[in-house]
């Protein structure tokens, strides 16, 4: 079973610390604002700390901000990334399960969903603010910008569908049918399950995309912001490591996410198995 | 299918005029209202005007959190509060009329927000205390002899008034119509540190000092940008102007060819859009001297930094902010709009945002709601007491400091341009757009 | 009966997803297309058909100038992207053979991508400022006496930062082109006799150009419209399409902003036609 052991090539040495370099590039300038968002009262936005304290990850928490109000962002976002997973993995399912046959038409569709990907994200929301306006209706973070989330969100998730459909085994569906399972049924009991962790993917990949998208929000998010507006609002607008503090604390969000999210997925496998 | 669409219909329908209903009755039963005892109002219809949200927007330096908390306790109603930059403030008022029921913006936008329609009229006579207000807005003029009494650009008082309830057209004389009300207004300067600089800075033509090269920055909105580079050029000798307030196509092109070149140069670190980036920028050392408003120039001072704001030889450069109703505003939601303006010109919110060095509408109303040792530092420009302390509770300045620049009569009566919209806006934005870009 | 039924439900199962395009991205971009005609007044547009806009846009010297710098943008962001995804994937696809290492080390270069965006970008504030970590380590190492300037607020931060964000969408497509190359195609190079060298130019570079393609694709795409990062890496001071489209829409020129829109669409589009000759993407899923 083990591989056996081999000399590694002088290349491996190198690649490996180039590997390691590329990783400090990464996470380098995240480990500097995490390092001033650790700051007591007297902080600035710059170097030198002045001293340590969990004074403005409090105060987000606890204390009213100057302006803007992050936890409704907050909320709102997150409520937002989940409507865009949950439409996301419901219409790119269904698509995918279209495109498992040819049919007419089906090479406009594919190439209309793949220029959503490649159309600069600035038209989408310049055109879909310009659009509302004309035809007189109000933008909102949970119309126009959630349109604005799915142009992103979907082709992405229809190009995973169309992957995992390329490479699904037929014959496994036929059995079943051959059994006598009706259409439904070979659905729910065949095809769900074998794709499900593909669709664990996609709900993921479209929850983060949506709660981290700015360019396809801005302008089209109506009266109330979602969080990458209010964070770059803050940008603009603060001038405490509160700022710093936010990021901190909405990394921290993002990593339990991920962390849960591996976690299940690592139960229900192990459940799998025998 | 049909059913249901009737049904809707109906449910529709009731709602809407159950709606009528309760708005006339609320128009019934409010006051037929002198405006000097506005105060009977709210007690008829607090149980309605509860459950009103007035939805804010404006920038940063006013869209504050404990603004909004104290009109709400005192007040009874809830407010949303959305801070934007200055542009995206302009481009909401003008573009997106239902995102927002009251407009806190700048006078200087009303050129262009009043043709768009979406601003109504405000009744004089149902302020309070109108008759109260300094005279910069309503006559334009402060004390006689005084500079700004002939000052170019979009003067307030030049856009305050309509020639009617139902008109966009600014009237040259005071009527019984508004635009804004105002509540906050200051004289703008260059800011620097002196810890960096080194000695006085007494010109607007120090920005384009090569002694700070790579060292300046200059405020990245064109009705004001254009206004600081005018001042600029004009003390340098560079250029003159008609009127800085209405340049030609020919100014505009010179004034944009200066820029560009100073830019080429490495004048400028960086450009800001809003108060708080030019407050990081001065804070980090990243720039020593640009361009400056005054709550920025606090929150540096509040980091324990040196800054100063400078009084300059050639005068200031004044603008004014104002709260405007949106057109869709009406019933309860519109009393309590104006609600919002009599609280908000009783003096509260004059003496706190006076900490962050601006003044009020009406200075003697915020006096009410300030100390002594402040007044005299903030308005009288004597020397401070005791120690003052900024809107948020950081220490500013100590004991003995003097305001730069003075008094408030001092200040104000030495604006000399404002920031201003021109009849060549579009080509103003189109140059300016070619330097951001240079 | 049932015949039937199957020749119609392909259709219905893509009318959900194709619904949200018609909606989102033809009529929007159709919208920007009928705009960019139509005249601006000051504070508002009207309808008209009018070329004024595009004449502008052709005329103006500066307009030709922000294309070109943001071309440049497009250049220096692909090539670092490439030069840093081509080595890292390779490392992760032929150094790594265990599959549980090959996971954590690719979660590893995913992590950040979970992040705000725009908090990626400031934290480069405090590293790269005049009084920024970086500098303070060049003072103290005596490569300098004066802090420099042009590590913030300048091109290089743009790059810099672009690069830091993007980077990944570099690395998944080549990495996933590099785990499908058969791993018998090598070692037959290898025995009949091909170096080390020989077998990168001759077998996986090929192979993995598919997935650069792609990756070259998401490169030019995001940043031919970024405006975010150039905005506040520049101190507001380059220009890219993106953020004069930006300044245009700020000030209300809609018409302009939208004729400037569909030159942006045009040219990226053109671009990616090229990419796409090297390539047949449903060919790579």
């Amino acid at each position: 079973m083990i591989a056996p052991m081999r000399k590694r090539p002088l290349s491996f040495y190198f690649l490996a610390v180039f590997f390691g370099l590329f990783v400090l590039f990464l996470y380098g300038p995240m480990f500097a604002i995490f390092i001033l968002s650790l700051q007591g009262p007297d902080g600035a936005l710059t170097f030198p700390v002045r001293s340590f304290g969990f004074h403005w990850i409090a105060s987000l928490f606890f204390q009213q901000q100057r302006i803007g109000d992050f936890g409704a962002a907050f909320q709102r976002s997150l409520l937002l990334g989940f409507i865009v997973m949950a439409v996301t993995v419901v219409v790119a399912l269904m698509a995918g399960l279209a495109f498992r046959q040819k049919f007419k038409g089906s090479s406009f569709i594919f190439y209309l969903t793949i220029s959503s990907l490649i159309v600069p994200s600035v038209l989408i929301s310049l055109g879909i603010g310009i659009a509302f306006n004309l035809i007189g209706v109000q933008t909102n973070w949970y119309s126009s910008a959630l349109g604005g989330h799915l142009t992103w969100t979907l082709p992405f998730a229809f190009l995973i569908m169309l992957g995992v459909f390329n490479r699904f085994n037929l014959s496994y569906e036929e059995a079943a049918r051959d059994l006598g399972a009706s259409e439904f049924q070979a659905f729910q009991h065949i095809i769900l399950p074998l794709i499900a962790p593909a669709l664990i993917g996609v709900a993921l990949f479209g929850f983060t995309l949506s709660y981290d998208e700015f360019t396809r929000t801005s302008l089209i998010s109506g009266a109330r912001n979602t969080l990458p507006l209010e964070i770059f609002g803050m940008t603009t607008n603060v001038t405490s490591p509160a700022l710093y503090a936010l990021g901190t604390v909405t990394t921290v969000f993002s990593f339990s996410i991920i962390a849960i999210a591996f976690l299940a997925y690592g139960f229900f496998a192990k459940r799998q198995q025998p | 299918m049909a059913q249901f669409t009737r049904r809707q219909l109906l449910r529709t329908g009731l709602a809407a005029g159950a709606l009528v209903t309760a708005t006339q009755c609320t128009r019934n039963q409010a006051p037929v209202g002198t405006p000097n005892n506005p105060a009977t109002g709210p007690t008829v219809n607090t149980n309605q005007i509860k459950d009103v949200t007035l939805r804010f927007i404006g920038t940063g330096v006013s869209q504050i959190n404990e603004i909004k908390q104290k009109a709400e306790e005192d007040l009874g109603f809830k407010l949303e509060m959305r801070a934007l930059s200055t542009e995206e403030n302009n481009q909401i008022a003008i573009t997106q009329p239902g995102q927002y029921d009251v407009f806190d913006g700048e006078y200087f936008s009303l050129p262009l927000v009043v043709p768009s329609g979406n601003l109504q009229a405000i009744d004089v006579s149902r302020i309070t205390d109108f008759d109260k207000i300094v005279p910069i807005f309503t006559t334009g003029e402060l004390t006689s002899g005084a500079k700004v009494n002939t000052s170019q650009g979009t003067k307030p008082s030049k856009v305050m008034f309509l020639t009617d309830q139902n008109s966009t057209e600014f009237a040259t004389e005071p009527t019984g119509w508004a635009t804004l009300i105002p509540f906050q207004y200051n004289a703008d300067t260059l800011g620097y540190r002196p810890d960096l600089v080194g000695r006085q800075i007494e010109s607007w033509g120090e920005l384009f000092n090569e002694e700070f090269r790579g060292k300046t920055s200059i405020l990245d909105i064109p009705s004001i940008g254009i206004m600081d580079a005018a001042m600029v050029a004009e003390a340098l000798g560079l250029m003159t102007f008609q009127d800085k307030g209405n340049m030609t196509r020919a100014e505009l092109d010179q004034i944009t060819a200066i820029l560009m070149e100073q830019k080429r140069a490495g004048q400028f670190r960086a450009f800001w859009k809003t108060f708080d980036e030019s407050v990081n920028l001065m804070a980090s050392g990243e720039v020593v001297l640009q361009s400056m408003w005054s709550p920025g120039v606090t929150a540096v001072k509040s980091q324990g930094i040196q800054c100063v704001y400078a009084p300059l030889r050639e005068g200031y450069r004044g603008w004014g902010g104002g709260i405007g109703f949106s057109k869709s505003l009406s019933g309860i939601e519109l009393d309590a709009a104006y609600e919002y303006i009599n609280w908000m010109l009783d003096g509260w919110v004059g003496a706190f945002l006076g900490r962050q060095g601006y003044y009020s509408a009406i200075p003697e109303n915020a006096k009410k709601y300030m100390s002594q040792a402040e007044w005299d530092f903030w308005y009288e420009g004597k020397a401070a007491s005791e120690d003052m302390i900024d809107p948020f509770g950081k220490k500013l300045e100590s004991k003995d400091a003097v305001r730069d620049g003075g008094s408030f009569e001092q200040r104000m009566s030495d604006v000399v341009v404002w920031n201003s919209v021109m009849d060549e806006q579009p080509y103003l934005v189109q140059k300016w757009n070619e330097f951001v870009a240079a | 009966m049932l015949k039937g039924w199957k020749s119609i439900e392909p259709y219905l199962l893509v009318t959900p997803q194709t619904l949200v395009f018609l909606l989102f991205l033809v009529f929007p971009i159709a919208t920007i297309f009928v705009v960019s005609f139509w005249e601006f007044t000051g504070y508002s547009m009207t309808p008209a058909f009018t070329l004024d806009n595009y004449i502008t846009i052709f005329r103006s010297p500066v307009s030709l100038a922000t294309y070109l710098n943001t071309f440049k943008f497009v250049g220096l962001v692909w090539f670092f992207t490439l030069i840093i995804a081509f080595p890292v994937s390779y490392f992760l696809a032929f150094h790594i053979t265990s599959l549980r290492w090959q996971i954590i080390l690719f979660l590893i270069c995913t992590i950040p991508f979970w992040t705000s965006n725009i908090i990626r970008m400031i934290s480069w504030i405090p590293f790269l400022g005049r009084e920024g970590l970086l500098n303070k380590l060049l003072i103290t190492l005596q490569i300098t006496q004066q802090p420099l300037d042009i590590f913030l607020f300048s091109n290089f931060a743009v790059v810099l930062a672009m690069v830091h964000l993007y980077t990944l969408f570099m690395i998944v497509p080549i990495f996933n082109s590099m785990m499908r190359i058969d791993r018998d195609l090598i070692a037959a190079a290898r025995d009949a006799g091909a170096s080390g060298f020989q077998v990168l130019k001759e077998v996986i570079v090929p192979l993995t150009i598919p997935g650069i393609a792609i990756g070259s694709i998401f490169i030019v795409t995001l940043v031919m419209g970024e405006f975010v990062t150039v905005r506040l890496m520049s101190g507001g001071q380059a220009a890219s399409v993106g953020s004069l489209i930006r300044n245009q829409i700020g000030s209300l020129q809609y018409p302009l902003a939208a004729a400037n829109a569909v030159v942006l669409l045009v040219i990226t589009l053109a671009i990616i036609m090229g990419i796409l000759r090297l390539v047949d993407i449903r060919k790579e899923l």
